[in-house]
């Protein structure tokens, strides 16, 4: 069953939302400060965080860029939970610091319960192997083989050619190659899911593989 | 001022502001009474207290600071929520769904055109007043003409890029409440 870790200054709410998530059968550990999350994910990273946006020692984004230490994405999902309420836009600090998804505290347990579900869903799905063809990836360990062998890929083009390779024959938007992929709304990146792409196909020495629906995304077509 | 606001949102924000003292005063004369006769209150009733505060809680957010509900309806459960998880990423409150439930009033809907086919009268009829954002796989002229009949403010076809859906968000909101 999956780890989660519950991060919140206040040690009632921080208890009681454990409580709730481990009667879902979630393993559930607590910390009531920022420095306390990073702690206990350096001794036993969770599956999932829960954390809280305002605590005293450190925000939320300060806890976000520690967690990340220059990576460019987190190593596992994080769920902002948050009491503050503010016209759109204030969020987007969020993306630039790699949180998963938000949810205003005092929100419905089912709800809780559906958004920590879905988080774990991306991730679990990040994580098995997928045979198309000659074609076998195993995103765990970070491969990709087309008979015997083995593709030189970078780890967005390997992430990209997975999301791709799972739905075969469905066109997959640029937008959410931005957001499993890259953790972006930013169409600023678009160029990188292109290049991502080109990589892709060069390794595959058949640029069939991938087929670009003009102003839409990407196609993923087995070949034989 | 600190506390000074826009005219205009004044009088939505008093009556959110009164509809949660209501509430939360009904729930805290509900605990009296318990706590003077000695009985356990009905739980039943203070969570559904609780959940009427939080829900007006909500009314007083959306008028002191312009807060959008959007509702995602997807036959496409995983769709869906991306779509709505992109958007509350952005800063909306967003909620999926696979099929349409009551519309709240401040609530924007986003509504998948495959959906349409399983309405009955009273959903067509509080979609159509809802002017939703109309997302569909079909670009044929039949398609567009049924998100006429429904009363879409706008008509996106998928794959939806989130920036191409927010700026429809944000011409529904500028068209101002249903």
């Amino acid at each position: 069953m999956a780890k989660l870790l519950v991060v919140d200054d206040e040690p009632r709410t921080a208890e009681l939302t454990a409580e709730l998530l481990r009667r879902a059968g979630y393993v559930v550990e607590v910390a009531i400060s920022g420095t306390e999350a990073l702690e206990r994910v350096r001794l036993n990273s969770p599956d999932l965080m829960l954390l809280d946006y305002e605590m005293p020692d450190m925000e939320a984004p300060e806890v976000l860029d520690t967690l990340r230490a220059g990576a460019d994405r987190l190593a596992f999902p994080v769920i902002i939970l948050t009491g503050a309420r503010h016209a759109p836009g204030d969020q987007v600090v969020g993306i630039d610091h790699g949180a998963t998804d938000y949810i205003a505290k005092g929100t419905d347990r089912q709800v809780l319960l559906a958004r920590v579900r879905g988080a774990l869903r991306d991730r679990a799905s990040e994580t098995r192997v997928i045979v198309a063809g000659h074609l076998r990836i195993d995103q765990a360990r970070g491969q990709a083989t087309l008979g015997e062998r083995a593709l030189k890929l970078e780890r967005r083009p390997l992430q990209m050619l997975q999301l791709l390779a799972s739905r075969p024959g469905e066109v997959v938007g640029r937008a959410e190659l931005l957001e499993r992929v890259w953790g972006t709304n930013y169409a600023g990146f678009e160029h990188s899911v292109e290049q991502a792409a080109h990589q892709i196909r060069r390794a595959l020495k058949d640029p069939a593989w991938i087929e670009t629906v003009r102003g839409i995304g990407y196609k993923f077509v087995v070949q034989p | 001022m600190e506390l000074a606001t826009s005219s205009s949102s004044s009088p939505e924000l008093a009556a959110a502001l009164h509809r949660l003292r209501s509430t939360l005063a009904r729930l805290k004369a509900e605990l009296e009474l318990a706590q003077s006769d000695n009985t356990s209150p009905a739980v039943d009733h203070l969570l559904a207290d609780l959940g009427d505060a939080f829900s007006h809680l909500r009314g007083v957010e959306v008028a002191a600071f312009g807060l959008v509900s959007i509702l995602v309806v997807d036959d496409d459960e995983r769709l869906a929520e991306l779509t709505a998880r992109g958007l509350r990423r952005l800063g909306y409150e967003a909620e999926a769904t696979d099929a349409l439930r009551e519309i709240r009033s401040s609530e924007l809907v986003v509504f998948d055109l495959s959906l349409a086919a399983g309405l009955d009268e009273g959903a067509r009829t509080a979609l159509t007043a809802a002017r939703p954002i109309v997302v569909t796989g079909a670009t044929d002229l039949g398609s567009r003409a049924q998100a006429a009949r429904l009363g879409a403010s706008d008509y996106l076809v998928k794959p939806v890029e989130l920036g191409d859906l927010v700026a429809a968000i944000n011409r529904r909101m500028a068209e101002g409440s249903r």
